[in-house]
């Protein structure tokens, strides 16, 4: 597949991914952006819809055999979402999956994130081809 | 279904099948493929965008996972030409029709023939009969070359069209049209739903499938109606007329057609897809010659 968009890197080509929209927060353009963005740098992309559980994301994410999980949060609680889908991954032997995540997340939480698992905090300060770049070094290595 | 039954291993499932998705023709040819009888009953539901696929699936699925039967759904969408990338959005659908169901869906990203890649559902499938699976839903956007391609893999195919497909059944005559085993007009409760009706019957009328075959039923549902019960019937009774009639060798060398022809488009495409710019340059003959050439090689 030869990319003729110059625009966007096709690096995530074959790359399985799922976005996800957890708990009440009902804001969902940034997901969606992320969600096109991924497809058009090659990527297979699964996009939750709003307000589902943890349990249902992890589902999806282990059923779905995905490379990474993104998590779109703007309702605060993303230390503890973090927490619990970072432990359930774990408890169903897919820690492997790797997490990255996105929204409302002041900067003072991230090294926190970071230690739980996330392997990126995309906000809305970096370019698409930013994020794009950076996860694609996430799930290359 | 057996008691004995292993629980289903989800992640070992989900693992397998993103292997055979990206199995190049190496991999393809050392897989344990047996184009023979599946343990799994594989339907097929096909149709355009806007029918009701996920929705019917859905709920098919869930009649079937009462009855304390495996079901899968391999949810097929289309790859963008563009960027080789995609939006596997009918599990999202299936999902919130039957929320907390046990079903296990799988997004296929179509990748047809023309980029020269395959989404290799004969080996998913395949995968599926390993993991003890009763049936499997294989639902695909009924207008291309990869829906024909999983045709030859089902058991039965079941099209679904809608009311207002009109212009689709002109466009559908000379392929999916006259192949499914079972037709839906779905949402029914639409106007020119009974038009949708005549119009199928006419066309399997003209086909060359009425005498002593499989008389393929048309049928109406909706959702308001909410009632799947003879779209399961169907599917049992073309269940049986098969066990009854169809040689399974016959079936057999289908699937080992549709196998090899998957096989055949992948290499050529390893190929072309190799080619370089002096080789672009050569005239169309020398260039064939060159690409006759590099498969030849790939045999070895």
């Amino acid at each position: 597949m030869q990319p003729t968009d110059g625009g966007h890197i096709m690096s995530l080509q074959g790359k399985r991914i799922l976005v996800a929209k957890p708990g009440l927060d009902g804001h969902d353009i940034g997901a969606k952006i992320i969600t096109l963005a991924l497809r058009d740098a090659g990527a297979d992309v699964v996009y939750t819809g709003l307000r589902k559980s943890t349990d249902y994301i992890v589902r999806v994410a282990i059923d779905e055999d995905v490379d990474a999980l993104g998590l779109s949060i703007l309702s605060g609680s993303h230390n503890e979402i973090l927490d619990d889908i970072i432990g359930k991954l774990a408890e169903n032997d897919a820690a492997d999956i790797k997490v990255f995540m996105g929204g409302t997340i002041p900067p003072e939480d991230r090294p926190a994130l970071l230690e739980t698992g996330a392997v990126g905090i995309f906000t809305s300060e970096q370019s698409i081809d930013e994020v794009l770049s950076e996860l694609d070094q996430a799930l290359g290595a | 279904m057996s008691l004995k039954r292993a629980p289903l291993n989800r992640r070992q499932l989900g693992r397998e099948l993103t292997a055979a998705g990206r199995a190049d023709v190496a991999a393809m040819l050392r897989a344990d493929v047996t184009s023979g009888e599946s343990a799994a009953f594989r339907i097929g539901i096909t149709g355009p965008p806007g029918a009701g696929k996920s929705t019917v699936v859905s709920r098919l699925a869930e009649r079937f996972d009462a009855q304390a039967r495996r079901v899968g759904v391999l949810a097929v969408d289309p790859t963008s030409p563009v960027s080789g990338g995609s939006i596997l959005g009918d599990r999202i659908r299936m999902d919130e029709v039957s929320p907390g169901s046990d079903v296990y869906i799988r997004s296929v990203p179509s990748r047809s023939a023309q980029d020269g890649l395959t989404c290799n559902v004969a080996e998913m499938l395949n995968i599926m009969d390993r993991h003890e699976f009763d049936d499997v839903f294989i639902e695909t956007v009924g207008v291309g070359q990869t829906d024909h391609a999983v045709q030859a893999l089902v058991d039965t195919v079941v099209l679904v069209l809608v009311p207002e497909s009109g212009d689709t059944i002109q466009a559908m005559k000379a392929g999916i049209l006259e192949l499914a085993d079972v037709y839906v007009v779905n949402k029914a409760d639409r106007p020119h739903a009974s038009r949708m009706h005549a119009a199928i019957e006419g066309v399997l009328a003209l086909s060359q499938r009425s005498g002593s075959g499989w008389q393929p039923p048309v049928l109406m549902t909706s959702a308001s109606s909410n009632d799947l019960a003879g779209l399961e019937q169907a599917i049992a009774d073309h269940r049986q007329w098969c066990g009854e009639n169809i040689d399974p060798v016959l079936v057999r060398r289908r699937r080992s057609r549709q196998l090899i022809e998957s096989i055949m488009a992948s290499a050529v495409a390893e190929v072309t897809g190799d080619l370089d710019d002096r080789q672009l340059d050569l005239p169309v003959d020398a260039l064939y010659t060159a690409c006759l050439d590099a498969l030849r090689t790939k045999g070895q």
